[in-house]
């Protein structure tokens, strides 16, 4: 089942900055998975276009009807109760380029992986430290995301 | 019959844990010099036979983390286990705190429980 899309790929619009994603620039480059070069679904063009493709960009195993990991479930939990049910969700379980090319780009070993505006904020722990002081609301605030938890803020208050 | 082995080599009864325990323990000292630490072996509660090591936890308190965001805090960490994240380590859950941090709240939260990863 697993989703074989490899044709397609346009490389070219948008140049991929080094540095970009919390990648430091001093940091040299040193790993190089299999998934890099060619247009492959694992390269850096590929990846960088599929962050920058909504708001909010979330590479997890499953899916969000059906995530098959606790950490990307918790991802899954958090943002919905923030109300943020649009965004774009990749299974890394579907495609091992992008499983590779994803841990690349950010340099970050593990899944799951958030992007908020096409930068990379962190995982499960960071994601979940954010929703508890209040961080997680005013990121969505500044991608003009109304978290649902100020909603219902508003709703106890009216009691 | 690994777990068996793994428990046999590494004493997995007792404090220490297993020998990528006791590797963790002594990487994460070295390079942040924490005021506490705690290291925890999930590899059980995900499927793994007992003293599989594949899935941990660290909840680690340091002055290092002083000034620093999540982000960079949890990358000190990774960078200190980068060739165990290369190799057995399969998943690694942070807790990164500042001890004025721990101080003002001892507790960490308990890891998501496993939905079955990609044994699916």
């Amino acid at each position: 089942m697993r989703a074989a899309v490899r044709t397609g790929w346009r490389i070219g619009a948008a140049a991929a900055l080094r540095g970009r994603a919390g990648r430091p620039l001093s940091q040299a480059a040193g790993e190089s998975g299999g998934a890099e070069g060619g247009g492959g679904s694992g390269s850096r063009e590929a990846v960088e276009r599929l962050v920058r493709e909504h708001p909010v960009v979330v590479f997890m195993k499953g899916s969000p009807a059906q995530p098959l990991c606790g950490f990307s479930n918790a991802v899954v939990q958090i943002l919905r109760l923030h109300g943020v049910e649009d965004y774009r969700a990749h299974d890394v379980l579907q495609d091992p380029d992008l499983r590779q090319g994803i841990k690349n780009y950010s340099n970050w070993p593990t899944i799951p992986q958030v992007y908020l505006n096409g930068e990379f904020v962190g995982g499960c722990d960071i994601l979940l430290q954010m929703h508890q002081n209040g961080d997680l609301v005013e990121e969505l605030k500044k991608l003009g995301i109304r978290s649902a938890l100020l909603d219902a803020e508003k709703d106890q208050e009216k009691k | 019959m690994r777990g068996a082995l793994l428990a046999a080599a590494g004493g997995a009864m007792g404090g220490a844990g297993g020998p990528l325990a006791r590797t963790i323990r002594a990487k994460l000292t070295a390079a942040l010099q924490p005021t506490h630490l705690e290291v925890r072996d999930d590899s059980p509660r995900h499927g793994g036979p007992p003293g599989a090591e594949t899935h941990f936890g660290v909840l680690v308190v340091s002055g290092r983390f002083e000034g620093l965001p999540l982000l960079q805090r949890h990358r000190l960490v990774h960078e200190a286990l980068r060739a165990e994240l290369a190799g057995p380590l399969h998943a690694l859950q942070v807790i990164a705190r500042t001890p004025q941090q721990w101080q003002s709240d001892p507790q960490a939260p308990p890891a998501p429980p496993c939905l079955g990863g990609s044994k699916r």
